[in-house]
């Protein structure tokens, strides 16, 4: 809420500020204000969201992803306070601004399908959590027994399927026997065990790609320069690349539809004040894609699905090693363990279907936004002269 | 079950104790007047004593032999289904029932065993671990089974029989300035629902008889603890289900980005099968709460969380496609379509409300709360482009034969269309119409119709048709040709608004005023064709019998002949479209100018000359019926070239 009120108090300077020099020639120098402060804000808001990463979330945490989508909203809530509020809409019609603001808005709803896939991805993540809480609820029944065993490695083989699953590995998958399986069950069995479901396959129209569709929203991405720079071409193009940052992340954090090559890097001019933490950010995530690309482990790099997977596979070994009654010492090892995945899983349960939340409020809000920047734009066509 | 446990461990070892609660216990089961919650909790007491009886004792001693000689039994009922290719209930309901009573005794035991946590005795601890084992291989099958049962017994419904609030009509619209007709009400639902809360409502989504068996797997299980591979089985399979009936339902799943950049064509027949599909699917998904509800709605909060799960992320493309047709701005001829829509989301929203309304269902509830907020701003914005469409509908050239303009015939049909929605755009204008002094609502009655919401724009539709005519008559330089114009489109209006359901709402007052309006456009004709004309035939008080003034007659009539002629060549060509109104205003004329002319030659029949008499007053009146008939004649032809036409 802090952010929010805090756009609140701007979005009041700006329209109080516009509405005593609209009458006055020469709001020149206020526009270039409200555009210094703006960039000021995203500044420090990445900036904001830079350090919380150090101490409690660390990058790509369903936590830090929130705060994140708050940043977004918080941006594009000034964002369009200093492009549309008290504005004569003529302003927004005229070059340069008549071609970066249907570009920008053609971003918008590309975003907008990163949104639903998004959006359509945490539902597997959410799947992931469901297997994980039953290893944990298989685990933290003592004593354990190859009962107990047997049924966390019945869910922990599940979930590494899953996990796999996620990039486009679906062929691999039905023909893989699982390691474990029901002894002399019939293959065609183990279709459901396997967690394999339809269902939670992908929500987007065939050959949508996640990587292109970022891919898309960056290509035309080009800092302004010379006079532009000083003008409304700024902050279109800091919002676009806020945009594009966002999605990139949300696409790289959480599995989508289609994410082969994607982008490990748009170019961010690296002298500007505003964009220091977010290039920082951006190398950061880069850096862990390729990492995972790397061991060709792409469930996402969401923080808290990495560590199921690196719980997971630990508890695999366990279980493939376990004979009753167990070393003791093992066991207390596995204890810890479980009781990581239970702290885990309790962090998804409290964050994913708020997060899940989120991305739909980031959905609407941009198509709020769309719609008004549509309106004024066509306002703008209309009008030759200015009316106020 | 906790709560028993405490307290036998203070009975531990004290076997008369153990008896004589048992005996208790077994009496108090045979009383009649217990509820099955309690008959419950006391046989599973019952069975807890029975195995604390046995177990108690030393696991050498006979006791012990017994029950594990019961567990070996129940543990081979077990093991040879595993072998076995078949699914159990398939295999009828005795297998079923013994499988269910192996396990649940292995469930007893164990849960004895558990109790007795204390004892350390390494045959007790080998036999539990052994019990736990099975009783995973159990859950394991039956979560098997229970997939199959879902999958094997599921029930699709034909889509037309799932479309319950059946279509008043199709409605068709053109983007061409075409009349849209009435197509006959087409009774899609063969049964009668009579609402959403109606039983009819909910249809079978699995066989019913397999329900007993499902909810037979879901107690077990839940009672076993293994619930959440219970509800992890349940929702995926339902949830592929749904999926595939979506597929059956053509929904596709299509990107934003493809619908706005898709052709309205292809829209609009997707935009059709979305109406309908959400329409089905709303009554599917009350179906699959039941069944929810059916199965695990002993279980507390785990029916309605399944619910949701199971039909979230099938909701997607729907909601997704809505969304965006409701981001773009659209036509006029768009809007049927877009109402369509609205309408289907506003009817259902109280009914998703209730069906999503636990706190797992917010992000349903949300969603089609923001989308319908978003069609009907979108359905709202376009009705109200329309006028401004209207009052921008310019033309440079005046329209051939004063006739019925398209602009008129279109806006006309466009309300009648409009009409059909009346319910859903009284709602969305209320919204917007908040500076209103509020006018009586909710009313059937044709007041209060005629003071609604709709009422008030459609009205003020029609005045700027009306203005718009008004300009566009401008463009005649001949006055008489401006009023018949002005009275053919205001005669098309009212005829249109008085013939329909929606005559109320324009009310009986709108209907008088535009009928005096296209009267008064009758009387200017006349006046501005024939007042010239018809004092031509005038007597000027030059009554006299002087040559003169025989001249003077002779002229007038001459006059007279050739200013009819000119007005039959202009006015033959003009149009009249309406039958009725065409005679009624040749009677009229006929009436005035042949009245006029009989006067005229009769009075003066002697004064003048036989050749200046051209036409007799019958002639005339036949000349006029060819009037208003859209084809120029020209009467010195008609004279000459075909003398027998009449």
């Amino acid at each position: 809420m802090r952010a929010t009120d805090n756009q609140g108090s701007f979005l009041n300077r700006i329209s109080i500020r516009r509405n005593q020099v609209v009458s006055m020639d020469g709001n020149h120098e206020q526009e270039l204000e409200d555009l210094e402060l703006f960039q000021k804000h995203v500044a420090d808001r990445f900036s904001d969201l830079l350090s919380s990463t150090s101490d409690d979330d660390s990058v790509l945490s369903i936590a830090w992803l929130r705060k994140l989508l708050d940043t977004f909203l918080c941006c594009e809530a000034e964002f369009k306070a200093v492009l549309l509020m008290g504005r004569d809409p003529s302003q927004i019609s005229k070059p340069p601004l008549d071609r970066l603001v249907p570009e920008f808005l053609d971003r918008v709803v590309k975003a907008l399908d990163v949104c639903n896939a998004a959006a359509h991805g945490v539902e597997s993540v959410r799947h992931y959590q469901k297997l994980a809480e039953i290893v944990v609820a298989a685990f933290e029944q003592k004593p354990i027994g190859d009962g107990q065993v047997r049924r966390a490695k019945k869910a922990l083989n599940s979930l590494m399927l899953t996990l796999e699953d996620k990039e486009g590995s679906t062929h691999k998958s039905a023909e893989r026997t699982w390691s474990f399986g029901r002894r002399g069950a019939p293959s065609n069995k183990d279709r459901s065990t396997a967690g394999n479901f339809r269902s939670l396959s992908w929500t987007m129209s065939k050959g949508w790609s996640a990587a292109k569709q970022i891919q898309a929203m960056s290509a035309n991405l080009v800092a302004p320069r010379g006079g532009e720079s000083s003008g409304l071409a700024l902050p279109v193009y800091i919002m676009s690349t806020i945009m594009v940052f966002v999605m990139w992340a949300l696409v790289a954090a959480i599995p989508c539809q289609e994410r082969n090559g994607l982008l490990t890097h748009f170019p961010v001019p690296r002298q500007l004040g505003w964009a220091q933490s977010m290039i920082v950010l951006q190398d950061r995530i880069a850096e862990e894609w390729k990492k995972k690309k790397e061991k060709n482990k792409l469930a996402g790099l969401l923080e808290e699905t990495q560590r199921l997977e690196r719980l997971g596979l630990s508890l695999i070994e366990f279980s493939d090693s376990f004979q009753f009654p167990g070393e003791a010492e093992r066991l207390e090892e596995v204890a810890a363990q479980v009781s990581e995945l239970s702290e885990t899983c309790k962090k998804m349960e409290e964050g994913l279907v708020p997060l899940q939340q989120q991305i739909r409020e980031v959905f609407h809000r941009v198509v709020r936004s769309r719609t008004e920047v549509l309106g004024v734009l066509d306002q703008g066509g209309k009008m030759s002269a200015p009316t106020m | 079950m906790g709560d028993f446990s405490s307290v036998l461990h203070l009975c531990e070892g004290d076997q008369h104790v153990i008896a004589a609660t048992q005996h208790l216990v077994k009496a108090l089961g045979s009383s009649k007047i217990l509820n099955d919650d309690l008959r419950k909790i006391l046989s599973q007491l019952d069975s807890h004593l029975s195995s604390m009886n046995i177990l108690t004792t030393e696991s050498r001693g006979p006791g012990f032999r017994e029950v594990e000689e019961q567990f070996r039994c129940s543990e081979e009922k077990i093991m040879g289904w595993e072998s076995r290719q078949s699914f159990i209930w398939d295999c009828g309901p005795l297998e079923a029932s013994q499988y269910l009573k192996s396990v649940h005794d292995i469930q007893t035991l164990i849960e004895g065993f558990r109790s007795l946590s204390a004892n350390e005795d390494r045959k007790h601890k080998e036999l539990l671990n052994r019990a736990e084992s099975i009783l995973q291989i159990a859950m394991s099958k039956l979560e098997e089974e229970l997939i199959h049962i879902l999958v094997e017994h599921k029930q699709y419904f034909e889509p037309k029989y799932m479309s319950f609030r059946s279509w008043r009509r199709d409605v068709l619209y053109d983007e061409s300035f075409v009349s849209v007709e009435d197509i006959p009400f087409e009774e899609e639902s063969q049964r009668n629902f009579c609402g959403s809360e109606s039983e009819e409502y909910i249809l079978d989504l699995v066989d019913p008889h397999v329900i007993p068996h499902l909810k037979s797997i879901a107690d077990i299980m839940f009672a076993s603890n293994y619930h959440q591979e219970f509800c992890q089985a349940f929702t995926n399979s339902r949830r592929d289900a749904l999926e595939e009936y979506l597929i059956i339902l053509k929904v596709e799943k299509l990107s934003i980005e493809d619908v706005l950049k898709m052709q309205w064509d292809s829209l609009s027949s997707k935009i059709k099968n979305w109406v309908r599909a959400m329409k089905i699917i709303i009554r599917y998904l009350a179906s699959e709460k039941r069944l929810c509800d059916q199965i695990s709605g002993d279980f507390g909060f785990v029916s309605p969380l399944c619910f949701v799960d199971i039909s979230k992320v099938s909701l997607l493309p729907l909601l997704s496609f809505g969304e965006a047709i409701a981001m773009e701005t659209h036509g006029p001829e768009k809007l049927f379509c877009l109402l369509d829509m609205y309408e289907v989301v506003a009817d259902n929203l109280l009914y998703i409300d209730t069906l999503f309304s636990e706190e797992a269902g917010a992000w349903v509830r949300i969603e089609f709360h923001e989308l319908h907020r978003g069609l009907a701003d979108t359905a709202r914005a376009t009705f109200m482009a329309f006028g401004n469409a209207i009052a921008a509908n310019g033309s440079t050239i005046p329209f051939p034969k004063g006739a019925i303009h398209p602009l008129t015939k279109y806006v006309m049909n466009y309300i009648s269309t409009l009409t059909i929605y009346c319910n859903a755009l009284n709602v969305l204008l209320k919204d917007h119409d908040t500076a209103d002094s509020n006018p009586p609502e909710n009313g059937q009655g044709s007041s209060s119709l005629t003071y609604g919401h709709l009422a008030c724009h459609l009205r003020s539709i029609t005045s700027t048709l009306e203005f718009n005519l008004d300009c566009k008559s401008k463009l005649y330089k001949d006055a008489a040709l401006q009023h018949i114009f002005l009275m053919n489109n205001f005669h098309y209006m009212v005829k249109k608004v008085k013939g329909s359901e929606h005559r109320n709402l324009f009310g009986d007052d709108w209907i008088r005023k535009h009928i005096v309006k296209f009267q008064q456009h009758a009387t200017s004709y006349q006046r501005a064709t024939w007042s010239l004309v018809l004092s031509l035939l005038r007597d000027d008080g030059c009554a006299g019998s002087s040559s003169a003034s025989k001249a003077t007659l002779n002229e007038k009539c001459r006059g007279f002949c050739i200013a009819f002629e000119e007005v039959y060549k202009n006015q033959t060509g003009w149009s009249i479209p309406d039958s009725q109104l065409r005679e009624d205003l040749q009677i009229s004329t006929s009436q005035k100018v042949v009245q006029a002319y009989r006067n005229f030659t009769g009075r003066n029949s002697s004064s003048i000359g036989e050749k200046y008499i051209k036409y007799t007053a019958d002639d005339l009146q036949n000349y006029i019926l060819d009037f208003f008939d859209g084809s120029p004649r020209s009467l010195q032809n008609s004279r000459w070239k075909e003398p027998a036409w009449f």
